[in-house]
């Protein structure tokens, strides 16, 4: 008698069309990462200026809070995956929170940047900075959105134990935020 | 996750530079990614193809960005 085991793969996490929006983007973020790279080849000089320009420290803060963020939302399924419906709230609650600092200290590095009339054709450094941290934002607002939404019919009481599909498609959408970004921080603020 | 941005913050802030800083800076993003990417993402144990393309992106785009880099020291 032969004993033959089949592990079957588990599924990804949440709604496979979020996945391939994943995939995209992730594409999208790595040409751009890469071009920021191979751009700054040709402009050493004003990359390495520049970038010193740049406040590491938010910076730093900002990839604590998405880190931090990610985090509740890995708790939010957590407990969505034993019915703990208020505890599932609770941790998106978090995590919304987490997101709204980064908007608020992005806002502020911005708020810096314009007032000493920076902008995206002030040089090659500073139209890659604001374009990519730009487009980032962009996402964790939609990131924000899309929790939100969950949050909403979480309350309604959408979402079981046996039926938490859109939690963790929120989940995941986040987590490709937070991934973007710990990429992007040590790219355009460190590495020199 | 928290020690790894502390000390590319640290780094940043001493202000070092060479092929060893970057390779360290670069491998301490790929390490936080690929935690992200397993434990965050919960992608351990699903179909390899969705672990090669999600590590596999990863990996290209730190090695484009050491390659460049390394090329322009």
């Amino acid at each position: 008698m032969t004993n033959d085991i089949n592990i079957e793969p588990k599924l990804l996490p949440g709604d496979l069309a979020i996945w391939f929006f994943i995939f995209m983007e992730l594409l999208v973020f790595g040409i751009f990462f890469i071009v920021y790279a191979v751009m700054r080849i040709q402009n050493i000089e004003i990359f390495n200026q520049y970038q010193l320009t740049l406040n590491r420290e938010l910076g730093a803060a900002n990839t604590l809070l998405l880190i931090t963020s990610s985090y509740f939302v890995v708790r939010a399924v957590q407990a969505i995956r034993i019915n703990n419906v208020k505890s599932c709230i609770y941790w998106l609650y978090a995590a919304l929170a987490g997101g709204m600092g980064f908007l608020i200290l992005k806002s502020f590095e911005y708020s810096d940047k314009f007032s000493e009339g920076i902008n995206l054709s002030t040089n090659i450094f500073y139209m890659f900075y604001l374009s990519l941290t730009m487009f980032h934002f962009l996402h964790v607002v939609l990131g924000m959105l899309i929790l939100f939404a969950v949050v909403l019919k979480a309350k309604g009481g959408a979402y079981t134990a046996q039926n938490h599909t859109g939690v963790e498609t929120g989940a995941s959408y986040w987590h490709m935020v937070d991934l973007v970004w710990i990429v992007l921080f040590p790219l355009v603020y460190i590495i020199r | 996750m928290m020690l790894l941005t502390l000390s590319t913050y640290v780094l940043g802030k001493m202000g070092l530079t060479g092929i060893t800083v970057v390779l360290l800076l670069l491998l301490t993003t790929l390490i936080k990614g690929g935690l992200i990417i397993r434990d965050f993402m919960g992608l351990q144990g699903v179909s390899l193809l969705w672990r090669v393309i999600m590590y596999g992106w990863l990996t290209v785009v730190c090695l484009a960005i050491g390659i460049t880099y390394i090329i322009s020291i």
